[in-house]
Parts: C-alpha cells; sequence; structure tokens
C-alpha cells in the first residue's frame, strides 16, 4: 500500500514537470506577444527591448523553462506581467474562494445524488425513480452556463430571494455552488442507482436479510457501502475537478477563484500567472485521483493490504 | 408422526407475476418438519424447492408472491405478521444458509462482525458479549483458530471455511429451523461431508433442518424424511428408507436410476427424457405425463391425486402402487 503510494507520487512528480513543459511553450508557440499587450500599441522599440529583457524573455526558451521550474521547486512561480504581485500569492488568495465554491457545490452535489440515487434505486421504476432519473438527465446533460442563468433569473432576478453575483457571504455561493454541483449530482445519483440496484441483487443481502434486519438496514449497512466503493472514486475525481477552478461559474457569478484568475491570464497574455494556474489545477487533479485510490483502498477490504 | 412439529406448509402457493402470465412456481405444497429431524426437499433446478425455503423465509423476490396457503412455526401462521415480526423472526427462530459461500458474506465486512450482528439484532447483549458467543460458536463449527478468522474479511476464507461462517451465522441464535439452501453444492465433497457431519451435529442440538438439494446422496445421508418436488408440486414424500428402498413415483425411480453406483458397474446411467415443462405452459393432468414412461391415456386428462401407499408414504400418482 505505502509503496503504491510512493510510486504514485514519483509518477505524479513525472506528470507535473511533462505539463509545466507542455504549458510553457505552447505558451510561447501561441499568437499574441505579451509585452505587446502589457504596454499597449504605441510604446517604443527600446522600451519594449527593456521590458522583454528585464522579464527575461529575451532567454533561448530551455533557459527561461530551467529557470521557471528551479524557481517552482522554491515556491516561486514568478510574478504577474498584470497584476504585478507573485503568482503564488494571488493563487493562494483566489483558492480560498475556489475552495468555498467547491466544497458547497460537493455538497450539494453528493447529498443530492446519493439520496435521490437511493431513493430511486429502491423505488426501482417507481415514480419517484422516473421523476429524479429525468431529472438527473438534465443535471448530466444541461451545460453549466445554462443552469447558472435559469438559476439567477428564477431566484435572484424573479424571487429575489439570493444574491444574483459577487458578493463574499456565504448566501453568494449558493446559486453557483448549486449550478456548478448539478452536472456532478445528475453522475453521482446515476451511479449510485445503478450500483445499488446491482447490489440489491447480490447473495450476500439475501444473507443480511435472512440474519433479520430489515429492509433500511440492510440498504444502509449492507448495501450502500458496497455501492459506494466506485461511488467515492468518482467523487474523488470530481472534487479534484471543482477544486481546479470553474470557469464558466466564477465569472458567471463573479467569483474571484482560479478559474476566473485563469481567464484574466489568458486575457492579459500573462505568462506566469497562466502557468501558475494551469500547474495548479493540474495538481489538484493528480492529488484527486491519489485521494480517489488510497480511498478505495481503506474502503475495499480486498485490494490493499496483501496485495 | 406423532413428533410434534416444528413447522407446518400447508398447501403453499407461490406465483410470479410475468409479463407472459402467472407462473406457479410453487403450486400447493405441503410439508411437515418434525422437531429434531432434518428433512430434505430433492427435485431439479426450477422445480419450486429454493422458492419453497425462501417463501418460509419470507424472502421471495420480486416479482413472486405467496397466492396461498399457511406457514405455521410452532403452531402460529407466521405468513399475516407484520414485516417488523417477520424481521425479529428471522435470524433468531428461522434461519437459513445458502448455496454459494462464495458471494454469500458482504465482502467488506470482517466476518466476526457480521455473525455478531445477528446477536446484536436479536438479544440485548454488548458488543463485546456478541464478540464473545460468536468466537464459542466458530469453535463450536469447526473453525480453527476462531479468535484469528474473527477479524479475517470472506476473501481470506475458503469456501468450506465461509461456509462454516454462514452455518455459525444461521445458528448463533439457536433457531428452531435452520434452511439450508443446497449447502454443499459450490463445495468439494471432502468438505461437503464435513459440512453434513457438522449438520447432522446441529441436529442434535435439537435444531430441525430443511434440506434443499439435488443431490440424492445428500438426501440419503443425513435426512429423516424425503419430499420429492417436480414442476412446483410434491410428487412423492415418505421417509428416507422408504423412498429409496422402494420409489413408487415414476419421476423418483427415474430420478434413482440415474444415479451411479458402484454395484451397478459400467453400464450407463439412466435418464429422464425430456426436461422440465415450462411452468406456464403445464400440460393438462399430470405435470409428468409428458415425460414418464409409464403414462397411460388417462394421465393426460386427469389431475392425480395423493394415494397413500403404506402410513407417511404418499404419492402424486393416480396409477401409484399399480405400476
Amino acid at each position: 500500500m505505502t509503496r503504491s503510494i510512493l510510486q504514485r507520487l514519483i509518477q505524479a512528480v513525472g506528470v507535473l514537470l511533462g505539463v509545466a513543459l507542455l504549458i510553457f511553450f505552447m505558451l510561447r508557440i501561441v499568437p499574441g506577444n505579451p509585452i505587446l499587450t502589457l504596454m499597449g500599441e504605441h510604446a517604443d522599440q527600446a522600451t519594449i527591448d527593456r521590458m522583454t529583457a528585464e522579464l527575461g524573455l529575451d532567454q533561448p526558451p530551455l533557459t527561461q523553462f530551467i529557470r521557471y521550474v528551479a524557481g517552482a521547486v522554491r515556491g516561486d512561480f514568478g510574478t504577474s506581467y498584470t497584476l504585478g504581485r507573485p503568482v503564488s500569492s494571488l493563487i493562494g488568495a483566489a483558492f480560498g474562494n475556489t475552495l468555498k465554491l467547491a466544497i458547497m457545490a460537493a455538497l450539494f452535489a453528493w447529498i443530492v445524488g446519493i439520496v435521490c440515487g437511493v431513493i430511486a434505486a429502491v423505488k426501482k421504476n417507481g415514480i419517484p425513480d422516473r421523476i429524479f432519473m429525468g431529472l438527473s438527465l438534465f443535471g448530466v446533460s444541461m451545460p453549466v452556463f445554462m443552469v447558472a442563468m435559469i438559476l439567477q433569473y428564477v431566484f435572484a432576478f424573479y424571487l429575489h430571494w439570493l444574491p444574483i453575483s459577487g458578493g463574499d457571504n456565504w448566501k453568494c455561493y449558493i446559486l453557483p455552488a448549486i449550478a456548478l454541483g448539478w452536472n456532478s449530482a445528475g453522475s453521482v445519483s446515476r451511479l449510485v442507482r445503478s450500483t445499488l440496484i446491482e447490489i440489491l441483487g447480490e447473495d450476500y443481502i439475501d444473507t443480511a436479510r435472512a440474519k433479520g434486519r430489515g429492509r433500511m438496514g440492510v440498504i444502509v449497512l449492507h448495501a450502500l457501502r458496497n455501492a459506494m466503493l466506485p461511488v467515492v472514486t468518482m467523487m474523488a475525481i470530481q472534487l479534484s475537478s471543482l477544486l481546479s477552478g470553474a470557469v464558466i461559474t466564477e465569472t458567471i457569478f463573479s467569483i474571484n477563484g482560479i478559474g476566473r484568475l485563469a481567464v484574466q491570464a489568458i486575457n492579459g497574455r500573462d505568462i506566469p500567472l497562466l502557468q501558475g494556474t494551469a500547474l495548479f489545477s493540474t495538481f489538484v487533479v493528480i492529488l484527486g485521483s491519489l485521494l480517489a485510490d488510497s480511498l478505495y483502498g481503506v474502503l475495499d477490504p480486498r485490494t490493499g493490504k496483501e496485495a | 408422526m406423532e413428533n410434534k412439529m416444528t413447522l407446518e406448509v400447508d398447501n403453499l402457493k407461490v406465483s410470479f407475476f410475468t409479463m407472459n402470465g402467472e407462473v406457479r412456481a410453487v403450486n400447493d405444497v405441503s410439508l411437515r418438519i418434525p422437531a429434531g429431524k432434518i428433512v430434505g426437499i430433492v427435485g431439479e433446478s426450477g422445480c419450486g424447492k429454493s422458492m419453497t425455503a425462501r417463501a418460509i423465509m419470507g424472502l421471495l423476490k420480486y416479482p413472486g408472491k405467496v397466492v396461498g396457503g399457511e406457514i405455521r412455526l410452532d403452531g402460529q401462521n407466521i405468513l399475516p405478521l407484520s414485516e417488523r415480526e417477520k424481521c425479529s423472526i428471522r435470524g433468531s427462530r428461522i434461519s437459513m444458509i445458502f448455496q454459494e459461500p462464495m458471494t454469500s458474506l458482504n465482502p467488506v465486512i470482517k466476518v466476526g462482525k457480521q455473525v455478531d450482528e445477528a446477536v446484536l439484532l436479536h438479544s440485548n447483549v454488548t458488543r463485546k458479549e456478541a464478540k464473545r458467543r460468536t468466537i464459542e460458536i466458530f469453535r463450536e463449527v469447526g473453525i480453527s483458530d476462531p479468535e484469528k478468522r474473527y477479524d479475517c474479511y470472506p476473501h481470506q476464507l475458503s469456501g468450506g471455511l465461509r461456509q462454516r461462517v454462514m452455518i455459525a451465522m444461521a445458528m448463533i441464535m439457536k433457531p428452531e429451523i435452520l434452511i439450508a439452501d443446497e449447502p454443499t453444492t459450490a463445495l468439494d465433497v471432502t468438505v461437503e461431508a464435513q459440512i453434513l457431519r457438522l449438520m447432522k451435529k446441529l441436529c442434535e442440538g435439537g435444531t430441525s433442518i430443511l434440506m434443499i438439494s439435488h443431490n440424492l446422496g445428500v438426501i440419503a445421508q443425513i435426512c429423516d424424511y424425503v419430499y420429492v418436488m417436480y414442476a412446483g408440486k410434491v410428487v412423492e414424500e415418505a421417509d428416507t428408507f422408504t423412498l429409496f428402498d422402494d420409489p413408487q413415483h415414476p419421476y423418483t425411480k427415474g430420478l434413482l436410476n440415474a444415479v451411479s453406483s458402484l454395484r451397478r458397474g459400467g453400464e450407463r446411467l439412466d435418464t429422464i427424457p425430456g426436461v422440465v415443462p415450462n411452468l406456464l405452459y403445464l400440460p393438462e393432468g399430470c405435470a409428468f405425463s409428458l415425460r414418464c414412461g409409464e403414462c397411460r391415456k388417462e394421465c393426460g386428462d386427469v389431475m392425480p391425486e395423493y394415494r397413500e401407499i403404506s402410513p407417511g408414504h404418499k404419492v402424486l400418482c393416480t396409477f401409484a402402487g399399480e405400476h
């Protein structure tokens, strides 16, 4: 178990390095000069040259990359061209907001997804099942911006229950969290339903019933725990993608998170900031899948220990 | 039989309501299980033996339903009881072990905990006491090193050990009756013999056993009384000795002829021609008539009735005793 985690960590470092390399050179291939964007069209050549040298962009790309990696190892991801602050502190500040949003979205998605999935599975082919599965189809197929705008229209514009966007208290996060979690709720409920239906047909469910457990007890104590194995894996991966920043949701609801930071970086040709956010997202996703794997080992005694 | 009856099943009918119509999986089955005896049900796959067992446990799967009859445990009809009352009977007064020990235990819970669960559900004891009892019953059912096995997960145990765990779980509350649905089918012959010996020992401890099997060898070894089922009906019942010595129903004779034995030397085994009829389209008259070697003209028209050949030996055949 520890050995496999160690192995995965080494792999993770490799992946991070690869992603850094890819982003680094891709940003130098795409059209658009960051200096021009920064200085405006009317800057004179001397200023541009001076600026290029100051930012180190006159160095050969490989030198730039090695410098970048050397800095990154020490926690220095460069300074944002447009915002003038260290990338690491910008990401740190934005991550707080992304974290709040991600946790609320995940809680919404999981609670709704699991509860609906369980009810649908228990009442298979009944009315609740049809309603939930119909809704979950909307969940998995509606794009985030559409959900977000419908929510804004209904709950903010029409009913005035919640703020439409911006703000910093928890109320401002409710609509974005639902919009962002909507999709995951749909897929979680479908997965919970199908896994649970399969598991309720297993022999050990009969054993538990034969022991004298009631229907609810069997579902909660025997079926759900087995059904959670694939669901937990899915949830961990979902969480990492939520944490790596929700570009569309954060933009629509004006939340200063990682996703919005990345959009700003792209618009401003802000190379260090874009590299930083991309690398950070990669890191979170790797961490998420690592978490999923270790959780699986804990939940399922058949994997891990003696393996 | 003047013995006290632990379980009496009267005219049990179980139907499955499918798109194609009602399938009568168990059709008018009556059983008597005396205290402290082992009673066997034998028959081909699909003859309704497992459905009878599930109906007794109250664990029929949708769309199966009990549509008639009575199941009496110590004289009390348990069919009309509420689900809650049935739960309190299951696992404490009636318990069941299943065919597949490999899949009958929850893979993510320690086996000891799974046995504890039965104790904790039905008696008001502490977890510590439940664990003590579990380890004690593990020892009784012949699980070596019970303290260590308690903390094992099912995948760490062999098939024979898992079936012992299942038996321990079923026996820990000292039920009046144990239903064993092909408990040894998935096990190899040596382990089968051990498990059968264990069940016999349990029976001597006062528990009645309803043994379901398609294996006549198993039935002959441990049962006191045997019911032969075919297409949802009991076609012959007798004490084990009589049944094997003097079978009356053509189906029973067919089954016994299909068993190999050392005495018969190298002859080819007999088979019963044809297959079990589709329960949706049973022939008129006797359900076995299409496959019966001794079928007469009337068999296709007249529903046979039970005939008592000798006390306790009943046969569902119009011409029983005349063949």
